[in-house]
């Protein structure tokens, strides 16, 4: 049987290039083929770092567009493309998933699902952020709440399962995460008065093996920190953003959001765990391991879904195996991603909220700055010191790299009544978005999170990071910029004008023993490479 | 909803026209606070809190881009707009579609002013002060500055006397459709190349690498910044001068009734 499918495979693209099943095994060890990119970030790290280094510091300013994909139809475009075996796996907005060649750019099939008229998203833009590969199937969640695993060669609909129901806000923008024989995804929908929770569904058939729920019931631990009322069941720590896995320790690192209302705290006195945490999860079965939670009774939408990389190094000269954040609150975390114990912890942009962290991480939040009626000026932003753009991290340079954005807000509280069709926030936020508000590329120590470099961009956008073995760092700008720095110094090496925001989420291949950058900026897919 | 002096200078447009302006009297104010509980649960992650602008754009003006009227803006709301992150919502029933049109429409609502002074004398003031060299009116002027035809549509009177007595202290935003998230407009800038040129003019675009400027002759530079010795961007100031000791008061006062009274055709 695999004989015949790696024969057609050939067939149909006409190169030789042969899909292969992707195995478990092939995820695990994402980081030895690097031509192809085979998870969200790349590997299970979430890294995103490329082990490719022919394109370098020498010859990047060669760079020259190789092919664009128009999107058949405009919205927000914040896809991290896949290439398996010549093959590019992209989502278009809002849920549509498309199939490349990924030497001409050319559709080799799309598929689209159903999404209702009265779709319910609040919180984000009807965006997806990418798929997941497993064996021969394509997996891709939708705005209305489903989870569908499609035919990697034909884009044949396999099986879909509704996740929850999105009349009662739940919604899905993150690339699924596979692992052995399971398909991981997390959900969005905090600002509905959702539930939030993480899934596991059996990768051949969807069923859901298991549902962890990130607010606890009552008689669960954790459940004490909603002040006893009935907040928890609309208490929102979605999941929305792939998590992370450590194969070897057997552990899923799955990151939750804000709890719901938004800002309007009244009825949600506590700390309100598992809102913006971490949580590690056994895949088995979905319990909890340990968790370690960032911004303990959030008021300002901080949620912590911001990517959580996976690196091992020295820390006072003894050997730890690490998980590192920067998270929207302001503060760069590093912790043991074996107990969750707290490592070190620092601001990397303009907070005013706490007086740093305590030795255990808790930030040491001060007090009267809870949205109120009036508003008052909080850093960071709404929107956060980090949100859902990419961070990486260069096994090579030791540098956490960060997209840092330098801007605040004024929040304001209001009402909340619980109604998921019209959103249950409970107040919003004003942010100052003038010449005074920037963002940067900051290269963090990754140990400590102190500052190596900066590279300054001109307004507060979200700018997702790739680091590669070439020793460059790639990202790009709200104004359409795309560039490469200098890993080790932050000094730009090239730069282009894409003519649309940079949303997309940047990855590395190669095709032909070439290696190539994907970017989606603005309503297209751009993919450059050595003349 | 409050809002500081200090936010004002903070920087969003609208604020000024609660010094002015007395909302129209035509909306249910009912409608217009269910509106409100409308927009706040879904509409304030991106527009921000009433809607004074985040992600998305500053709602809170008399025009919106894509919604010129009633029936555009329940039309945006229920279809989205294509090429951009407006999702089309239908979830709404007619009533709540109509709260939340009224709402978004309160927000930036104007009528026209009754002002002292003599426009027609201000008309001859505008002339003889040569402002047309630097503002259109009617398809007639230059464009230093911001065009004006219909100013008084946009901006009420308080406002338009402080623009011309101290032009610093109340820039113009959200006018302009190039420059995205609430960037300061017609921003003075000075630069001096790695040849030792020195060009003073206004921006007119920006991003990380590139800066495009137009002198006050009216041609446009492309600049690298990496071509650049001296970039000073100028915020908080205008290439405007102040009109304080060029005209007496009543001159001021008649120059104020003129613009109040350009308001282009309304919809």
């Amino acid at each position: 049987m695999k004989k015949i499918t790696v024969l057609v495979a050939a067939v149909l693209l006409g190169q030789g290039s042969a899909f292969a099943q992707v195995s478990y095994e092939r995820l695990v060890n994402a980081a030895k083929e690097p031509a192809n990119w085979l998870t969200y970030a790349g590997d299970y790290t979430s890294q995103r770092y490329t082990r490719l280094d022919q394109i370098n510091t020498q010859n990047v300013y060669q760079l020259k567009p190789a092919w664009v994909y128009q999107l058949r139809a405009a919205g927000t475009f914040e896809t991290s493309p896949l290439v398996v075996d010549g093959v590019m796996y992209i989502t278009e907005p809002p849920s549509t998933v498309t199939a490349l060649d990924v030497r001409t750019g050319r559709p080799l099939w799309t598929w689209t699902p159903r999404i209702p008229d009265d779709v319910i998203v609040i919180g984000s833009p009807p965006v997806n952020r990418g798929v997941a590969v497993l064996g021969d199937m394509v997996y891709a969640g939708s705005i209305a709440g489903h989870l569908a695993a499609l035919d990697a060669k034909s884009g044949a609909l396999r099986w879909d399962v509704a996740v929850d129901d999105n009349k009662l806000g739940y919604y899905l923008t993150l690339a699924p995460l596979a692992i052995d024989g399971k398909i991981i995804v997390g959900v969005s929908g905090a600002e509905n008065g959702i539930r939030g929770f993480v899934d596991a569904y059996d990768a051949k058939t969807g069923k859901r093996l298991w549902r962890r729920h990130t607010i606890p019931a009552p008689g669960e631990p954790g459940n004490e920190t909603w002040g006893g009322k009935d907040s928890w069941k609309n208490g929102g720590g979605s999941t929305w953003l792939t998590g992370s896995y450590d194969p070897e320790l057997k552990t899923l690192y799955w990151q939750t959001g804000n709890p719901g209302p938004d800002w309007n705290d009244d009825n949600r006195p506590g700390d309100n765990l598992y809102t913006c945490s971490v949580l590690a999860l056994n895949p088995d079965d979905g319990t909890i391991k340990w968790h370690f939670q960032f911004t303990p009774h959030d008021t300002h939408d901080w949620d912590a879904n911001e990517s959580l990389v996976l690196f091992d190094a020295d820390v006072r000269g003894r050997p730890r195996k690490l998980l590192a954040q920067a998270n929207r609150n302001g503060f760069y975390y590093v912790l043991d991603r074996a107990t969750g114990e707290f490592v070190a912890g620092k601001d990397f942009v303009k907070q005013t909220w706490a007086d740093g962290l305590d030795p255990k991480g808790r930030p040491r939040a001060k007090e009267g700055l809870e949205p109120n009626a009036e508003g008052i000026l909080v850093y960071p932003s709404i929107q956060g010191a980090a949100n859902w753009h990419s961070p990486s991290y260069s096994p090579k340079t030791h540098l956490f790299y960060q997209g840092a954005v330098e801007m605040g807000t004024i929040f304001y509280k209001g009402e909340a009544v619980y109604n998921p069709r019209i959103g249950f926030t409970g107040g919003g936020g004003r942010t100052l978005n003038t010449d005074d508000s920037w963002s940067a590329v900051r290269a963090l120590e990754a140990t400590t999170g102190d500052l190596k470099w900066e590279f300054k961009l001109l307004s507060a956008g979200r700018t997702s990071l790739l680091s590669t073995a070439g020793g460059l760092v790639f990202g790009g700008t709200e104004e359409g910029n795309f560039f490469a720095l200098d890993a080790e110094t932050g000094k730009p090496l090239w730069n282009t004008q894409l003519g649309g925001s940079v949303r997309g989420i940047p990855t590395s291949f190669a095709v032909d023993g070439k290696q190539y950058v994907a970017i989606a900026a603005g309503f297209a897919l751009f993919v450059y490479g050595l003349p | 909803m409050q809002i500081t002096k200090r936010l004002l200078c903070a920087g969003v447009m609208v604020v000024t026209f609660s010094f002015v302006v007395a909302r129209a009297g035509a909306q249910n104010d009912a409608d217009v606070d269910a509106g409100r509980r409308l927009f706040q649960g879904m509409c304030t992650e991106c527009h921000g809190a009433g809607g004074t602008g985040g992600d998305a754009p500053s709602l809170n003006r008399p025009r919106l881009n894509h919604a010129a009227d009633r029936t555009a803006l329940a039309n945006v709301i229920a279809n989205g707009i294509p090429n951009t992150a407006m999702p089309r919502i239908r979830r709404f029933s007619e009533s709540e579609l109509e709260q939340l049109v009224a709402y978004v429409r309160s927000l930036g609502e104007t009528t026209p002013e009754r002002v002292p002074g003599d426009a027609k004398k201000g008309a001859t003031i505008y002339k003889n002060q040569a402002c047309s060299a630097c503002h259109v009116v009617a398809g007639e002027g230059g464009n230093l500055g911001p065009e004006l035809t219909e100013i008084g549509f946009l901006r009420g009177a308080t406002y338009l006397r402080a623009a011309v007595i101290a032009p610093e202290s109340s820039l113009p935003r959200g006018t302009l459709s190039v420059l995205s998230r609430g960037y300061a407009e017609y921003m003075p800038v000075r630069v001096v190349t790695n040849q030792g040129k020195e060009i003073s003019g206004i921006r007119v675009n920006e991003d990380a690498f590139t800066i495009q400027v137009r002198d006050a002759a009216g041609t446009f530079y492309s600049l690298r910044k990496s071509d650049l010795n001296v970039l000073d961007k100028q915020a908080g100031k205008s290439v405007m001068p102040s009109f304080a000791s060029r005209l007496s008061a009543p001159e001021l006062t008649d120059l104020v009734a003129y613009l109040v009274s350009l308001r282009g055709t309304e919809p």
